[in-house]
């Protein structure tokens, strides 16, 4: 098996940190090998892109660096870092003058891209080793209903995320039906949940939400599953928010990927601290018998 | 409405896909999937953001027109890339969109957010900083630490590159 540099991202190693937790005991379980390196930021492709797309590509560029150092793919639990790594991979590759602007100041502090790793999110390594997860679940999730959000920058722009189908993704769908979840689905299954407009319009920001989370409430999901940290706060950490504002109660919890797994492999809820969620599950995991 | 050449260049040269915007042919397949314009915009689209006026003033090199606008027209864009992918022309519109709002910064506006995001970077390396109440829970959960990054190197990257005279 190969080892993989991990990029677990600013927001899962400083501040949900319990949702690492619950990827490397799922990494485990399934062997999947990783290390740990120096990383910075990656940086966020809706944040430091718009402020300044060089300043993004140096730094993408320079974390690439540190992994190609040591010859090893990167294997990202992050929508946003994989869009961002792959996106500076892009860009670099594709615009030979940027890549020369780039290299020269990488010199300066001793560095040179050379585009020479891969990157990958965890969603596709799960997914092409389907079969392991699958032997690895011991206690199936039978009866939850879950409504998968799979997110955006995880399958788009197609032309170099390379994930998935971008209108129509599958592969969450595929991985969470392993778990012994039903899968349910709903209409705005591929709608943003507008994490970055949510920061420079509020107002506007929760009225996309509220079409998400209507159609999500109107599938009957007991949970809701992702694979990205920020829609993981959006999720998390905006539904009381907007529930006091339209007056409807969601209360509808959000379970990451790689939590949803662990249960389903026999983790204890307390082992990958699912009590640090702010939309409690109580009578879920009470209906999963945990 | 005047044409500024020298934007228009800078459009035209920023877009990784080469001059593809050129082809745009105002489908507004764009707008109407973006979920921003769904929920800023009346009946007949004339308020609120919309990727497909973006494009055209940009391909028109109409930089008065976009820049003395409201500055939802260019951050209201969350950024899920839906544009880019049902574009018939094949048009990576987030591209041309990354440009107006490095512009914008330029300009000193731009949301708080931002702003906040890019100064965490060039301090700490990290868009969220590493805290002792995260640290110790970590160790709780049972993780390594996070492996420290180099500030130092970071801070020179940028400031060569000129990013820290744009931090408020
Ligand atoms: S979808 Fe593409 S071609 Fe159509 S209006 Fe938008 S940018 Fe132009
Ligand atoms: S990337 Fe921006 S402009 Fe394009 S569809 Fe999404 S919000 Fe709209």
């Amino acid at each position: 098996m190969t080892e993989y540099k991990l990029f677990e991202g600013c927001t899962i190693g400083n501040r949900i940190p319990f949702i690492e937790a619950a990827s490397r005991k799922v990494f485990e379980k399934v062997g999947i090998e990783t290390s740990q390196a120096p990383f910075t930021c990656c940086p966020d492709p809706t944040g430091m892109k718009s402020f300044d797309n060089n300043s993004w590509l140096a730094i993408g560029a320079r974390n690439l660096c540190l992994a190609e150092a040591e010859g090893k793919d990167i294997l990202s639990l992050c929508n946003g870092c994989a869009n961002t790594l792959r996106g500076v991979q892009h860009q670099l590759k594709h615009d030979s003058l940027k890549k020369q602007k780039i290299n020269e100041q990488l010199a300066k502090i001793g560095k040179e891209f050379k585009g020479t790793i891969n990157v990958k999110h965890f969603v596709d390594e799960l997914k092409d080793n389907l079969d392991k997860v699958r032997g690895a679940i011991t206690k199936p999730l039978s009866g939850l209903k879950v409504a998968v959000h799979p997110g955006c920058h995880y399958m788009r722009p197609a032309e170099w995320m390379e994930a998935d189908d971008p209108m129509r993704p599958e592969n969450l769908k595929k991985i969470v039906a392993e778990s012994g979840a039903t899968v349910v689905d709903y209409e705005e299954m591929v709608l943003c949940c507008g994490s970055a407009v949510t920061n420079a319009y509020e107002e506007h920001g929760l009225a996309n939400f509220k079409i998400k989370m209507d159609s999500i409430k109107n599938s009957g999901a007991d949970v809701i599953c992702v694979n990205c940290p920020a829609c993981f706060q959006q999720f998390d950490t905006r539904q009381r928010d907007l529930g006091k504002k339209y007056e409807t109660d969601y209360d509808i919890p959000v379970l990451y990927l790689t939590e949803l797994l662990s249960l389903a492999m026999g983790v204890s809820p307390d082992e990958i601290g699912l009590k640090f969620h702010r939309t409690r599950m109580k009578s879920q995991l009470e209906k999963l018998g945990l | 409405m005047i044409t500024d050449f020298e934007f228009r260049k800078q459009i035209m040269d920023f877009h990784v896909g080469s001059d593809l915007i050129k082809y745009c042919y105002q489908c507004s397949r764009c707008a109407d999937n973006c979920p921003v314009t769904k929920v800023t915009t009346d009946f007949y689209g004339t308020t609120g953001y919309n990727p497909r006026g973006n494009i055209l003033q940009a391909l028109l090199g109409y930089k008065d027109m976009i820049f003395s606008a409201d500055d939802l027209v260019i951050w209201g864009c969350t950024v899920c890339d839906t544009c880019d992918e049902v574009c018939p022309q094949n048009i990576e519109l987030t591209e041309i969109f990354t440009l107006l709002k490095n512009m914008s910064i330029e300009q000193g506006r731009g949301p708080e957010f931002i702003y906040s995001q890019a100064k965490a970077i060039f301090e700490n390396a990290k868009a969220i900083p590493s805290q002792p109440a995260i640290e110790r829970r970590r160790e709780q959960l049972g993780l390594p630490a996070v492996a420290a990054p180099d500030v130092n190197e970071l801070q020179t990257l940028l400031k060569n590159i000129g990013a820290d005279k744009k931090l408020k």
